[in-house]
């Protein structure tokens, strides 16, 4: 899932002091799950900032609500009006939550609650670690599961480099070398040897390169796509 | 759609969960009282010291509810969860406490209501079923009129049930509180004898029968008739309206029932040193509450098991005993009562006087030729569903149509029909339209949840020894004191105000199932916290990221809507910080507890239910200061709290901090519960701190 971070209260302060009416939107998925944009922290951030704004002097509305997710339209679509009446929303969802919601609220801006981290896991209660980079061409298989993408500071291909000591990364010792855990993780599955094998210079073309992704499912767009032209030919949606 | 949208959002907390809180079960206490008296409502309301509170929320559902306070079978405790750990909560007693404690409150609270609805019932007999009736239906706004053939309003309660039982102060409590609503009572008045069913109904436009079990059942055995041989409810009415039978020296008592042990008992305070009770049933299989029982042995009275009675042996006119007979089986191997004798094994039992005490009949004679159809067997044909005999506008209540039972369950009869009066003479539907008293109960707990919760013993109640107790018929048990009082309702754990879940909000992300101590919620596609399983801490609430978890009671974030009127208005020439103390409602109420008058309190069950966004609601409202104020290690309900509670203090000082407030305006205090001036201590000393800090400027 999607971990975020909370942001300084200074900073979104920074953000929203010339408004007056101010929704803290939360988003109760991924980042609820990681204590930073659910509806619990959607109403401590409004709550902080109508206490700032009381401490600046300032005339603010500041209220707090959530949906499931911001990035399907169903699930914020039905409370779209009342979104509305704000002249700021401040979306506690991840940048994807974000980004989506501030394309369909016209001219009401839609401003970043927190910070988006990283794909991660929960290793423990309260400990979120990054576990994958989305770069668009898994090799796991190759690594015993552990990948060197999201994991090697470096994001070697073949590793580990000379920096690895003891287990540990030579960019800080709290983080693990990941070509010794994928050498030890491969020594246990028994398939140490495909490591000799080479691997080539990876092709970033599914990463970053293009420009933005999109994922396009051509036996559900086939449908889909019929239905939208009806819609806006009987008189638009968007 | 899940969550909530702003439009959602509208109302209180409260308006918006109150739904869901109704889905949860009730608490065992609750579901089992006939009339699901909200027994953790008024004995949280105890422990806080809110006598008033805790008399309105008993008597908001039982007329009656002094003489329960007196004589309540109290199945509630019975069904206590503490009955797995230690001992119940002893509710009747505690009820009794705040009864007793809020009588001028009561009296002064008394009026006239006024009849809106321009119609008259007339209800026959003022027993339990009767009284509540009429409560009921003068509250509606109709003219009520009480038909009852003895001197005094209470039917049995006043009648039979002896003093020493049922003081009578504490009937007329409940009786004053019925009549002041403007009732007319027709006491002295026996339907047949001096006045005839059919005027009654020619005088009203619905009538009820409440006319309860006022017949003994007796003997057909040789000897039965003549002197020497009693009737129960004769016998209890020659007691109750202080008419001395003359019972000799020995008084033998047949039957094993609790009626049997009021006339045993009563015969015992008449000064009657020799009584004995002869039943077919062995001490596992009598009828008799258990405490009825012991207290009577405490009396020197002595029972003899399974022995039937065969003849009533006389000399001449007088009694010389009973013969009796050996009993080899009671009820079948059904279960059914089905007594058999080995006729081989019989004795005689010595006695001046028999009392037959082998259970009461209806005595509806009155209704021959009446309108009411009375079966082949002297039952009055009824439907349950509508409360109406055969005749159109009759109502029938209470025992003469339930059968033999207690006195709160006859009170929730009484409601029945009062709400099916109600409803006929609106020209309503009465069928599925009568209030049902049968809840879902949270189950019992299982085993390795009850190891994990603190054992605390019973307080106990004092009673007058035996010796002494036998030589009137004042009540022998006396009222907790406060200190005690306080201590025992301080054993309730709340179980019916645990947590609920709205699946709606639930992104099923395991927290509260990582939190709570007792193994409660189980995350599948969204969280179900087992109601079995769980304390009731609250532990998880606060927790909760969704805000998707929901206390059924002293739920924190209902007190954020009203925290405003907590915090009052803002005085800029105070010279005292305005502090708000969050504290554990169940300690509230301990002796010598008093805060500072600038201390402004938030009851909570347990301070493992204090969030973040509590704490910064209370700094936002106006507070120059936050406690939260949690109870020192050993009086703590629940285990293993303390660390998560630290930490959200700790979270609301950081993020006060952020704000360039101080971190000092909240903070973690712990006060010893076992010496109520300790509280005030900690916040005295806090306000000093928050002094240091300086008072917050608006």
């Amino acid at each position: 899932m999607i971990i975020g971070s909370q942001k300084p209260i200074d900073e979104i302060w920074g953000m929203v002091k010339d408004f007056h009416k101010v929704l803290v939107f939360g988003c109760n998925t991924c980042v609820a799950i990681c204590h930073a944009g659910g509806e619990k922290e959607a109403e401590t951030i409004a709550t902080l900032l109508r206490m700032r704004a009381s401490q600046e002097g300032k005339e603010m509305t500041v209220d707090f609500s959530s949906v499931m997710r911001h990035c399907e339209p169903e699930y914020f679509v039905p409370v779209m009006d009342d979104l509305k009446k704000y002249d700021l929303i401040l979306s506690t969802a991840c940048g994807v939550g974000v980004n989506f919601l501030s394309d369909r609220t016209g001219t009401i801006p839609v401003y970043p609650g927190i910070n988006t981290s990283f794909y991660g896991a929960v290793e423990s209660p309260g400990d979120f670690v990054e576990l994958c980079a989305g770069c668009g061409n898994c090799i796991l298989h190759l690594t015993g599961g552990i990948c060197p993408i999201a994991r090697c500071s470096k994001t070697l291909m073949n590793g580990p480099c000379g920096g690895t000591n003891k287990g540990k990364c030579e960019v800080s010792k709290d983080i693990d070398c990941a070509w010794y855990l994928i050498v030890e993780r491969m020594k246990k599955l028994g398939t140490l040897e495909k490591l000799a094998e080479i691997q080539p210079a990876r092709n970033w073309s599914t990463s970053r390169d293009g420009g933005p992704r999109r994922v396009s499912l051509e036996h559900i767009r086939a449908y889909e796509e019929q239905e939208e032209k009806k819609t806006e030919s009987e008189g638009g949606k968007k | 759609m899940s969550g909530e949208s702003a439009e959602e959002k509208k109302g209180t907390h409260f308006q918006r969960v109150a739904a869901l809180k109704e889905t949860r079960p009730y608490s065992p206490c609750r579901a089992a009282c006939p009339v699901n008296t909200d027994v953790q409502a008024y004995v949280g309301f105890i422990a806080q010291g809110r006598y008033t509170d805790a008399f309105e929320v008993i008597r908001s559902v039982n007329p009656i509810a002094s003489v329960c306070s007196m004589i309540c079978h109290h199945p509630c405790e019975q069904s206590c969860r503490r009955c797995s750990v230690d001992e119940p909560l002893a509710v009747r007693p505690l009820k009794r406490f705040a009864l007793e404690k809020s009588s001028e409150y009561r009296r002064n609270k008394r009026r006239l209501v006024e009849k809106t609805k321009g119609k008259s019932i007339g209800v026959i007999g003022s027993g339990p079923a009767g009284l509540t009736a009429v409560n009921d239906l003068a509250d509606l706004g109709y003219k009520v009129t009480i038909y009852e053939r003895h001197p005094v309003l209470g039917g049995m309660l006043a009648a039979a049930i002896p003093p020493y039982r049922l003081p009578r102060e504490a009937l007329k409590e409940d009786i004053d509180d019925v009549v002041a609503k403007g009732v007319e009572v027709k006491t002295n008045c026996e339907i047949g004898r001096d006045i005839s069913l059919k005027e009654i109904i020619a005088n009203h436009d619905a009538v009820l029968l409440a006319v309860g079990l006022s017949s003994s059942r007796s003997l057909n055995i040789p000897g039965v008739e003549g002197p020497g041989v009693l009737l129960a409810i004769p016998f209890l009415e020659d007691v109750a309206f202080d008419r001395k039978p003359d019972l000799g020296k020995k008084v033998l008592v047949i039957g094993g029932g609790n009626v049997a042990m009021d006339v045993a008992r009563s015969a015992r305070r008449l000064g009657v040193a020799n009584v004995e009770m002869v039943c077919l049933e062995s001490a596992e299989e009598m009828p008799a509450w258990k405490w009825e029982v012991d207290e009577a042995v405490e009396e020197g009275i002595t029972i003899s098991h399974r022995w039937g009675p065969k003849a009533v042996r006389r000399e001449g006119d007088k009694v010389k005993g009973l013969e009796v007979v050996k009993v080899t089986q009671v009820f079948d191997t059904n279960g059914r009562f089905s007594p058999t004798f080995d006729n081989n094994q019989t004795k005689l039992l010595e006695a001046d006087t028999i009392i037959i005490t082998i259970g009461q009949m209806a005595n509806v004679g009155f209704l021959k030729d009446s309108a009411v159809q009375v079966d082949d067997r002297g039952r009055v044909a009824w439907d349950p569903k509508t409360q109406m005999s055969s005749a159109k506008g009759v109502f029938v209540s209470g025992e003469v149509v339930t059968g033999p039972g207690s006195a709160i369950a006859a009170a929730a009869s009484g409601h029945k029909s009062a709400m099916a009066i109600h409803l006929y003479l609106q020209g309503e539907q009465i069928e599925d339209h009568l209030p049902s008293y049968e809840k879902e109960k949270i189950p019992q707990m299982p085993p390795d949840v009850i190891e994990k919760i603190n054992r605390e013993p019973r307080m106990p109640i004092k009673h007058l020894p035996p010796e002494t107790r036998c030589n009137s018929f004042a009540s022998f048990e006396f009222s907790y004191d406060e200190e005690t009082a306080l201590k025992e309702a301080g054993r309730c754990r709340g179980c019916g105000g645990g947590a609920v879940v709205d699946k709606n909000k639930c992104m099923a992300c395991l927290t509260c199932q990582r939190v709570c101590p007792y193994g409660a919620p189980v995350v599948t596609s969204y969280s179900e916290i087992r109601p079995e399983f769980c304390q009731a801490c609250g532990l998880c609430a606060p927790e909760c990221p969704g805000q998707a978890i929901s206390m059924v009671s002293y739920d924190v974030r209902e007190v954020r809507d009203t925290m405003k009127e907590i915090v009052g208005p803002l005085d800029a020439s105070r010279s005292e910080p305005l502090v708000v103390a969050f504290l554990c409602s169940h300690h509230l109420g301990v002796l010598g507890y008093r805060l500072p008058e600038n201390v402004r309190t938030v009851p909570v069950h347990c301070t493992s239910r204090v969030d973040v966004n509590d704490i910064l609601k209370a700094v936002e409202c106006g507070a120059d200061g936050v406690a939260v104020v949690q109870c020192a290690g050993g009086s703590c309900k629940y285990k293993g709290i303390g660390q998560r509670v630290a930490a959200r203090v700790e979270r609301a000082r950081q993020l006060v901090a952020m704000l360039g407030m101080g971190a000092g305006r909240v903070e973690l205090l712990t006060a010893d519960s076992s010496d109520g001036k300790s509280y005030a201590t900690v916040c005295n000393d806090f306000s000093g701190r928050i002094m240091e800090l300086g008072l917050r400027k608006r």
